[in-house]
């Protein structure tokens, strides 16, 4: 080896002046250890531009070669091997199968390591994986696939799931994951179809993502687009699938019946005088005289089955010095809620490599989106819970509604209009997204396959054109609504350019990695935000826009943002290995960002240890187990996704009336943010294990990730200020644990299993704030950030039951002190003081479930194909707030589950008050009442395909695919997946169902 | 070949040499945004733009704040169980530390005081570089802060007894001194308008051109007066309210009625006002407070689509009872709106409804029954008509009066009565003018008790004014009303709780050695 390498060096230094050699000609066979020929497989001259692939029987000839030539034979699956041209002209050449592909490479940032190199914790998922689900964003097919990253579906068309890697480790609102696309940096990666993926290499330690340094935090997912291969035949691909959306359960609400009978049994006179008012006006039931004749399920009025379809056509390939792919790809799905609510994107990409020379390389990538989006007005999922059956949708006696004649609950003296129709009606928002990603890079190997220097430019720019049209309408009872335009026109420009230096070596059982880099950020927001009134013409969509506006509505109705952030990193990256049985890693980031005004710089080190114990020779013996990898590694990391620190009091700019007069003047702040990093410190340990001959490998991990420093919005009382500052730790652990098992029952059935789960605690340890805790949401619906205890966490009082019977109460001081009756709800008392205060509320629990689990099987018979997959999570909890909203108007509708199982005499419920005692303040607190069981169990994706191969025929595959066909739970609502726990108007997550054809030729 | 690694070997050099000498430097940089210290400070023109904003934060109350200020009085109920029970709870006088209404009403003054406290900071830092005149500018313009100030601090005194003063915009050392008792605070307030008054323009409030409507040296007499009658010093009331009279520049508005309306806007009545407007505009900047919950929640406004309100502000069937009583017309027409309702259930109480009651306003809106309540103040009520064309929000762009002329005039007749010297016109003649301008018949030889009556009649719904002068007379029967009963427990709101997991507020030896210090300590970094 040692020779070879000397060899090549040497004919590496004299290329400039040749040897005069006599060129000739080789040839040779390539075959696998089961002496069968390997068609497909490269061969290459190191160093000079003469190759081959081999044909159908594995043969391979080299034209103008010399003596001391090296040459190259490599091939997908097996051991790459290096042969020197010494005398004869024909070689019989046998491949190694390499087992497991261990030689497989990890993108890591910054470069590639070998897979079973790796220290860190680093999951990968291939492009099949992900082309499973029908989605239009390429996060929500990693759904309960990978252990350890959460994350929560959305139903609205077009918006990205909330992506959670290892818990939540800061209180701000940047909880954003960084994607990597082929280099360049994202928050998301909406403009991706799941086509464009070849791999997502997801990295969830300090260790492996420490290299990304101070935009880490959140987790690193490096996405790669598909590339094209050298010489590779021109390969065109169409895949495309259509399919429906359904809402599935669907909350039961009270029907016209249900309600009244409430009603009426909550004694309120108001709300029965509104039932009469609503006989009066639209008759009574002839079934049951005492309802009114009207049942309107809200529900029903305001959902709709929603289409999607997508279709991606690709053409990827190569030749001696170029690679190419390019793709294009349309998407549309409709939304379920029945308005102008729906995604449409088209994307192109294309990405080419090209050799300039044998050394010099450079690729340029780009990838343009452009997407419309209509997006929903989530008021109407929470009209239609609350909006009372007996009110019909239209109401022909409303004379004074118009252009159509809504009913108006007013009219019937309830407090809202109720009325979910007309904000489906007359609202549109459309958004219009286009996002263009450009990545150029040189790459120069200053020693050959040793030394390289690369640098990459990157920008990547988005514009995002929103229009809120609202267009006018009245309801009757005073209830205008003026025609309005709200145009906001955001622009993000972000460019990076990076520069890296790396040195590839190995000197006997010692292999090793250097590298140094520097990368420069600059990101640019523009915000522009106008909002003009009393459209003239605003019935005709092309008058829609602001100068058919009444001017003077721009009179302070016009706001602009600009920031400009900056950072500037130094970085470097050792990996080493010893006999591939003894490996360590460590990085290094130094990291300046202008977003930290107390300290710009932050240091981010790692460190990651391996041993390799089935490589030790006291393992030969062991025959069941064929690869054995112990790992552990800490790193740290910087969060600079947070607001940037003001550094200093600042100036707005305000306008106040004097005789009717506006004056201009100023107010300034009296305190300001001056923060540094939050900084994560990450212990991780795990292990590898693979058996049965490579069939079973099993992953474990376990973590503890601390976030220090944390930001959190620290309460200044008498100012009356919440201030971001670097005031407290966060800490999240867990276990993590995959396992997959392939296998096959003869020649034609084929297998598979995969199961992961994650177990995730999730604590405050530490607040710096004179009050001990962080507030957040709002007072009648508490959430509460305390030392031991879970971020955001629900606090309130813990329900006991409900009082019965007039014997309880009056065995109970509480319930006498406070005139309870049956039917009101038993809290209890934590500090046994004899009173129910504010002292006796804790946390009931968090939105973070504390245990996630998924799994798939799969199966191949000829050329039938089925897969499933499942998900589910346990431990989070919900705050139904749709329900808590009685607290605020106490006259309005409830779920079927809630009028239902009230209490209404002893022995009838012990968990829901009576209809009299939802509207008492008692029963209003914040309680486990509202605070919900968020735990369920859904089958994820179920797809069964037909793969046609004939000779006249392109290879082609037919699939029909359900997605989240069938979901368990308990939680009432429509669905369990709520990103925040607080449930007032979350879009229902549809179930898909689809047929799809993937064709390649 | 060589020739290409060279140059690219220079070129990456080049190019690594720029990436780091290009950026460090704009790591220091924050775009979009306007520190304190990039404004000029040697324009003297610029001096009154703190000042102005100081206005704007008085100004921008929330819309529970003169609520809760006033709601627990005999002359105005909650308006029934509904979404804010423990506001309700409150006008019963049971109260609730975890109630956010108290907090955040708390908060908002302690805020505008910092507020208030760092927009004096801002015009001294003008006043370095200012000429003589401008010098004497400034000084005006903090005297005039610092009668807003006042105010804030009169309003906390007034509601938790017991509270921090609080004069910097980093409160850290104030805090540690502790709370001040309430009549401390009063004291504070009677010095520091002391200090102010001379600084302050000689002139009515409206006649000011610079700032019309701003702060002159009478609102500042107006805060001492109000201080001294909290502090029961009857003489310094007089004295003050002495100073007002006698300057002759005040005089009531004629028309009661309007006074509350747009014509009734900064009129020469007027000592204190928050102003509000949408400056006649259909469309475009408006800077308006909520009246909302002050409205009927149900009504058929004489001009199209004018929104109704919440019905949170109810006057009392014991003050309509009393107005009617006394033969009231005017005021008992201006302070309420009648619902049929409630004009049907004051017959069944017995009492003989006047022929004006009726619930169409004079100004043609028809209220009409609602939930919540059988009245609505009509203090706080713009009649539709008076709303700009094309703004529909509850009394959009009305003014709202703080301190009016009427109040000094009983404040000075109560003062005298009780035996003050008067240093102005006697009690008779400032009680009769007030009652001349609601076509009520003059009295001779006025007592404390009818100056108390006349003050109940003229100002019920007004900033709780009733409420503190019967805590401050101990007067516990006239709050046990329709039910309630009242003790000497019931006088002030608890301390929220929020406040006190925050502040030193209970501890007898303030440890200053707690994170809040540090932190407070930090920012001044």
């Amino acid at each position: 080896m040692k020779i070879r390498l000397l060899l090549t060096f040497v004919a590496l230094l004299f290329c400039g002046i040749g040897f005069a050699q006599q060129p000739k000609t080789i040839s040779g066979t390539i075959v696998g250890a089961d002496g069968m020929p390997l068609p497909g497989a490269e061969v290459k001259v190191i160093g000079k531009n003469i190759f081959d692939i081999t044909d159908f029987d594995g043969n391979f000839v080299l034209e103008g070669v010399v003596e001391g030539d090296t040459f190259r034979v490599t091939f997908l699956g097996f051991k790459p091997q290096e042969l020197p041209v010494v005398g004869a002209n024909d070689y019989q050449i046998t491949l190694e199968e390499d087992a497991a592909a261990l030689d497989e490479v990890v993108v890591v940032g910054y470069g590639t390591q070998r897979k079973a190199d790796l220290t860190g914790s680093i999951v990968t998922i291939e492009s099949e994986e992900i082309e499973k689900t029908p989605t239009s964003n390429v996060m929500q097919s990693l759904q309960g696939k990978v252990a350890g990253v959460q994350i929560t579906s959305v139903g609205s068309p077009g918006n990205s799931p909330n992506v959670r890697v290892r818990g939540l480790g800061t209180y701000t609102s940047g909880t954003n994951v960084l994607y990597v696309v082929d280099g360049a940096l994202y928050d998301n990666i909406d403009f991706l179809s799941t086509k464009d993926i070849k791999s997502i290499n997801v990295l969830k330690d300090a260790s492996s993502s420490a290299i990304y340094g101070v935009r880490a935090a959140n987790g690193v997912i490096i996405v790669e687009t598909k590339s094209g291969r050298i010489n590779q035949k021109p390969q065109f691909e169409y895949d495309g699938y259509t399919g429906v959306q359904r809402a599935q359960d669907v909350v039961k609400m009270a029907n016209a019946e249900q309600f009244t009978t409430m009603v009426y049994e909550s004694g309120s006179q108001a709300d029965i005088q509104f039932v009469l008012n609503a006989m009066q006006r639209f008759g009574r039931s002839r079934v049951n005289p005492n309802v009114p004749d009207v049942n309107t399920d809200w529900y029903d009025e305001i959902l709709r089955e929603g289409l999607i379809q997508s279709h991606s056509i690709g053409v990827s390939g190569g030749g001696d010095n170029v690679t190419y792919s390019v793709g294009a790809n349309y998407f549309a799905q409709e939304g379920i809620l029945d308005m102008k609510n729906e995604y449409e994107r088209f994307n192109i990409r294309s990405k080419m490599d090209v050799d300039i020379t044998d050394r010099f390389k450079t690729s340029v990538n780009m990838v343009f989106s452009n997407a419309t989006q209509f997006q929903p007005d989530n008021a109407a999922w929470f009209n239609a819970y609350f909006a009372v059956p007996i009110l019909p949708v239209i109401d022909p006696l409303n004379t004074a509604a118009s252009p159509v004649r809504y009913a108006n609950a007013q009219l019937l003296g309830y407090r809202n209009t109720q009325n979910p129709l007309p904000i489906t009606k007359f609202n549109e928002d459309r958004l219009k997204i286009r996002k263009l990603l450009a990545t150029m890079d040189f790459q120069y190997e200053i020693i050959e396959d040793k030394l390289d220097i690369k640098t990459t430019y990157s920008h990547n720019f988005s514009a995002l054109e929103e229009r809120y049209v609202n267009l006018p309408y009245t309801l009757g009872n005073n209830y205008e609504v003026q025609s309005s335009i709200k145009r906001e026109n955001n622009s993000f420009s972000n460019q990076y350019w990076d520069n890296v230096l790396t040195y590839k070596d190995q000197i006997g059982d010692h292999r090793f990695t250097a590298m140094v880099g520097t990368s420069f950020r600059d990101e640019a927001v523009n915000e522009l935000e106008v909002t003009g009134e009393r459209i003239r013409g605003i019935g005709l969509e092309s008058s829609w826009y602001l100068d058919f506006a009444d001017p003077e509505s721009f009179n302070n109705n016009v706001k602009e943002i600009g920031k400009r952030y900056y950072g500037m990193s130094y970085f470097g990256r050792v990996s080493y290995s010893f006999m591939d049985r003894y490996l360590l890693y460590g990085t290094f980031r130094a990291d300046g960002s202008s977003k930290f005004t107390l300290d710009p710089w932050g240091y981010f080190p790692s460190v990651g240890l391996g041993w390799v114990i089935s490589e030790e020779n006291f393992m030969d013996n062991v025959g069941v187990i064929d690869f054995l990898k112990l790992r552990a590694a800490w790193g740290k990391l910087g969060n600079d996704n947070v607001a940037a620190s003001a550094g200093s009091n600042t100036i707005d700019v305000v306008s106040a009336p004097f005789g009717d007069n506006p004056r201009t003047g100023i107010v300034s702040t009296s305190v300001f943010s001056n923060n540094t990093w939050e900084v994560i410190e990450e212990l991780n340990f795990g292990v590898d294990l693979e058996v049965l001959e490579n069939r079973l490998s099993l992953t474990a991990d376990y973590y503890i990730r601390d976030t220090e420093n944390a930001i959190l919005p620290v309460y200044i009382p008498i100012v009356d200020q919440s201030i971001e500052r670097n005031s407290g730790v966060i800490r999240n652990q867990g276990l993590e644990f995959s396992g997959n098992y392939f296998g096959n029952i003869g020649e034609d059935f084929e297998f598979s299993i995969g199961a992961n789960f994650t177990t995730l605690k999730n604590e405050a340890t530490q607040i710096e704030d004179d009050r001990g805790y962080i507030d957040s949401g709002s007072a009648e619906f508490r959430q509460r950030t305390i030392e031991g205890g879970p971020l955001f966490g629900f606090y309130g009082y813990e329900r006991v039951g409900v009082y019965q019977n007039q014997a309880q109460i009056d065995a109970d001081p509480i319930a006498v002190s406070n005139n309870l009756v049956p039917g009101d709800l038993i809290y209890r008392d934590q500090n046994n003081d004899g009173m129910i205060t504010d002292e006796d509320r804790v946390v009931l629990g968090s939105f973070l479930p504390d245990f996630t689990y998924g799994g798939n099987i799969a199966m191949n018979y000829k050329a039938l194909d089925f897969s499933m997959s499942f998900y589910g999570q346990a431990g989070n909890k919900i705050l139904n707030r749709r329900r808590g909203e009685i607290i605020f108007t106490n006259d309005t509708n409830m779920d079927a589950d809630l009028a239902n199982n009230r209490w209404h005499g002893e022995g009838t419920s012990n968990i829901y008050p009576s209809a009299a005692g939802m509207r008492k303040a008692w029963n209003q607190r914040l309680s486990d009442f509202w605070v919900e069981d968020g735990e369920f169990f859904r089958i994820q994706t179920i797809q069964l395909g037909y793969t046609v191969e004939q000779e006249d025929l392109p290879w082609m595959r037919v699939y029909v695919t359900a997605e989240r066909p069938f979901s368990f739970f308990d939680y009432n609502g429509f669905t369990p997946e709520v990103p925040d726990g607080v449930d007032r108007q979350t879009y229902p997550v549809p179930s898909i169902y689809t047929v799809g054809i993937n064709v390649k030729f | 070949m060589k020739t290409s690694k060279n140059i690219f070997i220079r070129l990456s050099v080049l190019v690594l040499a720029l990436a780091v000498s290009s950026c460090s430097d704009k790591l220091d940089t924050q775009e979009g945004q306007l520190n304190t210290g990039d404004i000029d400070y040697t324009d003297a023109s610029q001096m009154i733009d703190p000042l102005i904003g100081a206005y704007y934060e008085i100004s921008s109350l929330g819309w529970e704040e003169p609520l809760l200020l006033g709601v627990r009085g005999d002359d105005v109920n909650s308006g029934g169980l509904g979404d804010q029970p423990l506001y309700t709870e409150t006008d019963l006088f049971n109260y609730n530390k975890d109630f956010w209404m108290y907090n955040q009403v708390w908060n908002s003054h302690y805020n505008d005081i910092i507020n208030m406290n760092t927009a004096i900071l801002q015009i001294e830092n003008f006043m370095e570089y200012a000429n003589e005149t401008n010098f004497a500018r400034g000084e005006q313009y903090i005297a005039e802060i610092k009668v807003i100030r006042a105010w804030l601090h009169f309003n906390l005194a007034r509601n938790w007894e017991d509270i921090f003063i609080i004069t910097s915009n980093q409160p850290e050392a104030e805090l540690e001194q502790g709370v001040a008792t309430k009549d401390e605070v009063m004291q504070f307030i009677s010095n520091e308008m002391d200090e102010v008054i001379p600084l302050l323009p000689d002139a009515r409030p409206n006649q000011r051109t610079d700032l019309p409507g701003g702060i002159t040296r009478y609102t500042a007499y107006a805060m001492k007066a109000l201080s001294e009658q909290e502090l029961q010093n009857y003489q310094g009331v007089a004295d003050a309210t002495g100073a007002i009279i006698n300057s002759g520049l005040f005089s009531l508005y004629p028309d009661f009625y309007q006074l509350f309306k747009k014509p009734g806007e900064l009129s020469n009545e007027s000592l204190l006002e928050f102003q509000y407007s949408d400056y006649g505009s259909e469309s475009g900047e408006a800077f308006y407070h909520l009246y909302a919950p002050f409205g009927p929640q149900n009504w058929d406004p004489a001009r199209d689509n004018a929104e109704a309100g919440w019905g949170f502000y109810e006057p009392s069937n014991k003050f309509i009872g009393f107005m009617i009583d006394r033969n009231e017309t005017v005021r008992l027409e201006t302070s309420v709106l009648f619902t049929p309702e409630g004009i049907a259930e004051l017959q069944a109480e017995g009492y003989t409804i006047p022929a004006f009651v009726s619930n169409v306003t004079p100004s043609d809106d028809v209220i009409n029954n609602y939930v919540r309540a059988n009245f609505a103040s009509g203090k706080h009520y713009l009649p539709s008509v008076q709303l700009t064309d094309g703004r529909n929000n509850y009394g959009a762009g009305k003014n709202f009066i703080v301190i009016r002329y009427a109040e000094i005039l009983l404040m000075y007749a109560e003062a005298v009565t009780r035996g003050a010297s008067a240093t102005a016109i006697p009690a008779d003649e400032a009680v009769n003018l007030v009652r001349e301008r609601a076509d009520m018949p003059a009295l001779s030889g006025v007592t404390t008790e009818q100056v108390l009556d006349e003050k109940f009649a003229e100002l019920a719904m007004e900033w709780g004014i009733r409420y503190y002068d019967m805590i401050r007379l101990d007067k516990y029967q006239e709050l046990s009303y329709d039910g309630r009963t009242f003790t000497a427990a019931d006088e002030y709101l608890p301390y929220p709780q929020a406040q006190v997991d925050a502040l030193p507020l209970e501890a007898t030896n303030v440890d200053t050695n707690t994170a809040l210090n540090d932190v407070l300590s930090t920012l001044n970094r």
